[in-house]
């Protein structure tokens, strides 16, 4: 047992434990939803585009890094888990803890874009341009449209924090629709990832 | 085997880093020079460990697992209907070209 804000609570028996709780804002689930058919729709024509011009795909995606793509997506999967952490401390009230879990989410989305912007960087050193070639452009395309997601997710983290700071403004239900936010952000990574890094 | 929630979180986060990872292996569709070649099987296997990681994503770390049937089926629904389409667009567009 531990006492947090003179409260008794077992850090591990959280509301996680209920069966049939709505995770957050249903509205946020509907984004979610839409934003993945609208995600998928155009992944559908990135593959069949690339089927029909395979060799010039292959020769432009030649010029991404794996390991690069690969650390991009282990530091966004890291701060998937450490905002859903932060959901687990807010259940349990330990407020202080869940504010350091959104603080190391905020870090690792910076580390991430960090990542993409000397990557973005290198590449156009390199004479990859949105207009070098069909793959760049999907490229481009797909990680600005990612970025602006991200930036987005960096104000929903802010609105996150700012509540967990104020005691009469927390709410749970906040807290975990701010997290599906996030969430999407990596989900909708995991698979730019592999369509733009891994498909040949 | 009964783990808390923090510990079940960690266990599906290591599985993520640890799919992510297996992307390393399956990427060696290159010549005898090291230049990437079409592979329908590295294709495939891509989009299918995207969507497993995203079921996980969903299902572990979104709190689906716990949620409402409507919210599972409609989830689960969601990542079987990207599969259709992203492997079907892959794989017609194959057999055009």
């Amino acid at each position: 047992m531990t006492t947090i804000d003179g409260v008794a609570h077992d850090a591990e028996v959280t509301r996680n434990d209920e069966v049939g709780h709505f995770p957050g804002d249903p509205d946020m689930w509907l984004f979610v939803v839409v934003e993945s058919l609208v995600f998928t729709s155009y992944f559908c024509i990135y593959l069949y585009s690339r089927t029909q011009q395979q060799q010039a795909f292959l020769q432009a995606q030649a010029a991404l890094t794996m390991w690069v793509g690969i650390l991009d997506t282990i530091v966004l999967l890291t701060s998937s888990w450490a905002i859903a952490r932060c959901v687990q401390h807010t259940r349990a009230a330990q407020y202080r803890a869940a504010r350091r879990s959104a603080l190391a989410t905020v870090g690792l989305g910076v580390g991430f874009f960090a990542l993409k912007i000397a990557e973005w960087v290198h590449l156009i050193g390199d004479g990859h341009t949105f207009t070098s070639s069909e793959f760049m452009q999907h490229y481009f395309f797909l990680t600005s449209i990612h970025a602006v997601h991200l930036i987005i997710g960096f104000v929903v983290l802010g609105v996150l924090l700012y509540q967990l700071h104020d005691p009469d403004r927390r709410s749970h239900e906040t807290v975990e629709t701010c997290a599906t936010y996030w969430h999407t952000v990596d989900l909708f990574w995991v698979v730019i990832f592999a369509m733009l890094y891994i498909v040949r | 085997m009964n783990l808390t929630p923090a510990k079940r979180l960690f266990v599906a986060w290591i599985v993520l880093v640890a799919v992510t990872l297996i992307y390393l292996v399956i990427d060696g569709a290159v010549d005898d020079h090291g230049v990437l070649v079409a592979s329908t099987e590295v294709s495939v296997a891509a989009i299918t460990l995207a969507l497993v990681k995203v079921r996980i994503i969903m299902r572990e770390l979104m709190d689906v697992r716990h949620a409402p049937k409507v919210l599972r089926t409609v989830t689960d629904a969601l990542v079987v209907s990207m599969g259709m389409f992203l492997l079907g667009s892959y794989l017609i567009g194959s057999a055009i070209a």
